[in-house]
């Protein structure tokens, strides 16, 4: 299978739309493998911060320097239907008329980690398909920002104003995280307060192990200016990036990230296939059983 | 059919409900876009007023299995025309059209010819309209 180019549409939507549907079988045969080229930038936080609109505003302005740019938003799947209601993109109507901008949304299906199935290999396609940056929404709550720290080169955390409660709460997990911390809409009150909690907080932690120091960055959409400094911040979270002596360890690790995902979906492959009658077995006859099974791809799994 | 395929007859399926044309009320939209989502469908919405190009291209871009249109205006029959010549302009005369809204039934043959596979009126009950998608895109 030849690799979709940015400008067939079609055959870059079929081929995500395959990817997000394949079994892991499919998905090894089809690997294409990513070379890094791609920017990738992961925006996370609560449902109604304003991620969407954030986005939209800040490719307004990114789109001024050269390449095009991917957006993935990522909504939750009801766990009741397994339906979903895409709706990230009505925030972005403006860039979908613009050539050099591809939007695509994404359910997260059986991905217990708010991203969404098989996402480091629809990545990888965007990635060959000529893309300069990779922009990724997901609706960040709890365990998110882990799974994501492997997909994305900077996560930024955005937070809307009176969100300092659940900034108290979650100090630890979230706040360790995010290369950048993003309180939007500050054209509201209370925006000054939560960047100054934040503040607190990040000096209570005192120097992270990595050496980078997030930044907290006050934004609107509504002023240009604001995103202009988001987007700056950005730029140069990637040069730090790209001059730390560990920028070649990263690949790796979102290597290693990217197949444990894989073998986390291959056991849900095999329990799927597993009878309830073997379900009964005991535990180690059942383990040894799963683990013979992993290797072996029959039929559609 | 088990009962739970049964209910989630729309599992896996890819549909994009817009709103072409100039008419501003989208409950119509709405209402089918959530009744989609609980039978097991990811469902993208445009909002109001879409052209038929804009439609197309995010058809396309989102890898849809069918787009819903949504008119209440009257201008049902420029809007079909349009959206399907946008569609099979971009190499996508495999999507479906379906129509909802008020559609006299004397423009239904003409809708039909024009290659609208499906069409709902208001007064269909949510779950006739959508077992009709589901066994249309079977
Ligand atoms: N006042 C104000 N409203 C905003 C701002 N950014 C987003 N919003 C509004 O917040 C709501 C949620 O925005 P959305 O982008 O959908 O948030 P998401 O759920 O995080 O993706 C929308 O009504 C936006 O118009 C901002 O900077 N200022
Ligand atoms: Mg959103």
């Amino acid at each position: 299978m030849n690799a979709p180019q940015k400008t067939d549409r079609r055959a870059l939507g079929r081929a995500l739309s395959r990817t997000a549907n394949a079994s892991v079988a499919d998905v090894l045969a089809s690997a294409q493998g990513a070379s890094g080229a791609c920017r990738r930038i992961g925006v996370t936080g609560p449902p109604g911060a304003g991620k969407s609109s954030l986005i939209a505003a800040l490719v307004r302005q990114r789109l001024a320097r050269d390449g095009d740019i991917a957006i993935l938003a990522i909504d939750p799947t009801s766990p009741v239907s397994g339906g979903a209601i895409l709706g990230d993109r009505i925030r972005m109507e403006d860039l979908a008329q613009n050539a050099r901008v591809y939007i695509r949304s994404l359910a997260s299906r059986r991905s217990h980690d708010g991203l969404a199935d098989n996402l480091p290999d629809m990545l990888e396609i965007i990635e060959n398909a000529g893309f300069a940056e990779a922009i990724l929404e997901t609706v960040g709550v709890g365990q998110v920002e882990y799974a994501v720290r492997h997909v994305v080169d900077t996560i930024l955390l955005v937070m809307p104003p009176g969100a300092g409660d659940q900034i108290q709460a979650m100090k630890g997990g979230i706040l360790e995280t995010a290369d950048i911390l993003v309180v939007n809409k500050a054209d509201q009150p209370g925006a000054q307060q939560l960047a100054s909690e934040l503040a607190g907080v990040m000096k209570l932690r005192g120097e992270a192990p990595s050496g980078w120091a997030p930044p907290i960055v006050k934004t609107s959409i509504r002023d240009s200016a604001s995103v202009a400094a988001l987007a700056e911040e950005i730029d140069r979270h990637q040069a730090w990036l790209a001059e730390r002596a560990g920028a070649k360890g990263r690949l790796e690790a979102r290597r290693a990230q990217h197949v444990a995902s894989l073998v986390a979906r291959r056991v849900a492959e095999v329990l799927e296939r597993t009878s309830p009658e073997d379900l009964r077995r005991p535990l180690a006859g059942l383990y040894e059983s799963v683990i013979r099974h992993l290797a072996v791809f029959n039929g559609a799994a | 059919m088990s009962e739970q395929a049964k209910t989630h007859a729309l599992k896996g399926k890819r549909i994009l409900i817009a709103k072409p044309g100039l008419d501003g009320h989208d409950v119509g939209a709405k209402v089918i876009a959530l009744a989609l989502r609980d039978a097991g469908a990811e469902v993208i919405y445009t909002g109001l007023r879409k052209t038929p190009d804009y439609i197309a291209r995010i058809a396309v871009d989102e890898d849809v299995d069918a787009v819903g249109l949504s008119v209440l205006s009257g201008s049902h029959r420029d809007l079909v025309q349009q959206t399907r010549e946008s569609l099979d302009a971009i190499e996508a005369a495999d999507i479906p059209i379906f129509l909802g809204g008020t559609i006299p039934a004397e423009d239904w043959p003409d809708l039909f010819a024009l290659g609208v596979k499906k069409i709902y009126t208001s007064e269909m009950p949510l779950a006739d309209v959508v077992a009709s998608i589901a066994e249309t895109l079977k």
